[in-house]
């Protein structure tokens, strides 16, 4: 009941899928899309579910008073401010919802600077990073820093200031070429790996998603 | 308004670079700020792009009488994802098993087919696709799509590891790693620009948009 039920349903859900779209057919067409839909209906509840647990945790902080636990309130505040300003709540004769420019302004002036923000601030991170890590001592080690400063310098304009187009052609040869070769065979084999493990997850050989227990 | 926006993100901006020093309550102000905002911006889009058009409309229809009865097969779904909460019960955590193997058969049911459309017969097709139009390329295009078809193959094979890496295959894998090489460092090259391209843009933000609300 507890291991066989979630692996029959696995498999037959599974087959469902694979087999309705291969099927031209009308209502094979239709059953695909509705489980399709199903999988976006269920999708919301494993969020809700998250969000629950980053409550608890952040509950729990203030409860208990441990270490910054005021930057919990902080988690708090913004995302009931969000909630609140993108929720029109009818009955109570709120106005606001996600079209409404109260929650763009959130949206266009605190939290895109943030994201932006802490994005860029791994420029600093990425370069120290690379000044400590990046040794030619190899063959391969030299490759992937010759190539990476080549990028760079295709483009920024200092590069074609320097050496005419020569650098920005190069790069842009390096990315078609060598580069686009090495991401197809990537690309390739994580498609075959994905292949091979929904196999084993739909047959129940890859049973690790059901957790430990009886 | 645009005023106070200019000063709130300049605020918040600073607080983040105050990182760039070390740890302080002004850096982990701005990061909690953008977790909470974040999550609720997520629960938003997820109510209006995810459960409404896909959950609540349905059901209205069909109760309605707008769209057919088969509507209220939205709340099979429905149910099974309120499986997800069982996890908060220990006594019945383990019915969350049920919506998360539907979840796994349905996403695996839909990648295999998927996969090999897009990915396999896609990048397959683009390799080999420069062949099909030789006489009309350039003797450095073709010799850019032999290297192609040489650097997939020779990738893959340092990918394929159910034979031994010796002799002839450890030579062929090891052209893999060079091309593998050159792959990783144009991402990483790509990667750094595009940090740098947020950087000055956040740069040039504080200079004219926030210095110049001053003088």
């Amino acid at each position: 009941m507890k291991q066989q039920v979630p692996l029959v349903l696995c498999f037959l859900f599974g087959i469902v899928m694979i087999l309705t779209e291969f099927s031209p057919h009308a209502a094979s067409q239709a059953t695909y899309k509705e489980i399709a839909n199903w999988g976006r209906v269920i999708s919301p509840f494993v969020l809700a579910l998250a969000v629950i647990t980053l409550i608890q945790t952040h509950w729990a902080r203030i409860q208990r008073r441990t270490e910054h636990w005021q930057y919990s309130v902080v988690v708090f505040f913004g995302m009931i401010l969000m909630v609140v300003v993108g929720t029109p709540l009818v009955i109570v004769g709120s106005p606001f919802g996600p079209q409404h420019p109260a929650f763009q302004w959130l949206f266009n002036n605190v939290q895109v600077p943030m994201d932006a923000t802490m994005f860029s601030l791994l420029a600093f991170f990425i370069a120290s990073a690379a000044y400590r890590a990046f040794r030619a001592r190899t063959f391969e080690a030299t490759l992937l820093l010759v190539t990476a400063v080549i990028v760079m310098l295709g483009n920024v304009p200092i590069g074609d200031i320097i050496w005419g187009d020569t650098a920005s052609n190069a790069r842009q040869w390096i990315l078609d070429n060598p580069n686009l070769s090495a991401r197809r065979g990537i690309i390739l084999g994580i498609s075959l790996g994905a292949i091979s493990q929904s196999i084993r997850i739909i047959l129940g050989i890859e049973r690790s998603y059901l957790g430990g227990g009886d | 308004m645009e005023f106070l926006g200019i000063w709130i993100a300049a605020f918040l901006t600073l607080c983040i670079y105050s990182f760039l020093y070390r740890d302080n309550p002004f850096y982990r102000f701005a990061e909690h700020l953008l977790v909470g905002m974040s999550v609720g911006y997520i629960i938003i889009l997820t109510i209006y792009f995810g459960l409404i058009p896909y959950a609540w409309d349905p059901i209205q229809k069909a109760v309605t009488g707008e769209a057919s009865r088969w509507g209220f097969l939205t709340l099979i779904p429905i149910c099974i994802g309120l499986l997800f909460f069982t996890r908060l019960s220990t006594r019945h955590a383990w019915l969350i098993r049920y919506p998360i193997a539907i979840l796994m058969g349905v996403t695996s049911g839909i990648m295999i087919p998927n996969a090999l459309q897009t990915d396999i017969f896609a990048q397959v097709q683009g390799t080999l696709n420069p062949f099909s139009v030789i006489g009309t390329l350039s003797s450095f295009e073709i010799f850019g799509a032999i290297l192609i078809v040489i650097g997939v193959i020779c990738t893959l094979t340092y990918f394929f590891f159910s034979v031994e890496h010796r002799g002839p295959i450890a030579g062929i894998s090891k052209v893999g790693i060079t091309f593998l090489m050159i792959g990783f460092g144009s991402a990483f090259g790509n990667t750094v620009m595009g940090r740098v391209a947020l950087l000055i843009q956040r740069v040039d933000f504080l200079i004219n948009d926030w210095i110049g609300t001053i003088f």
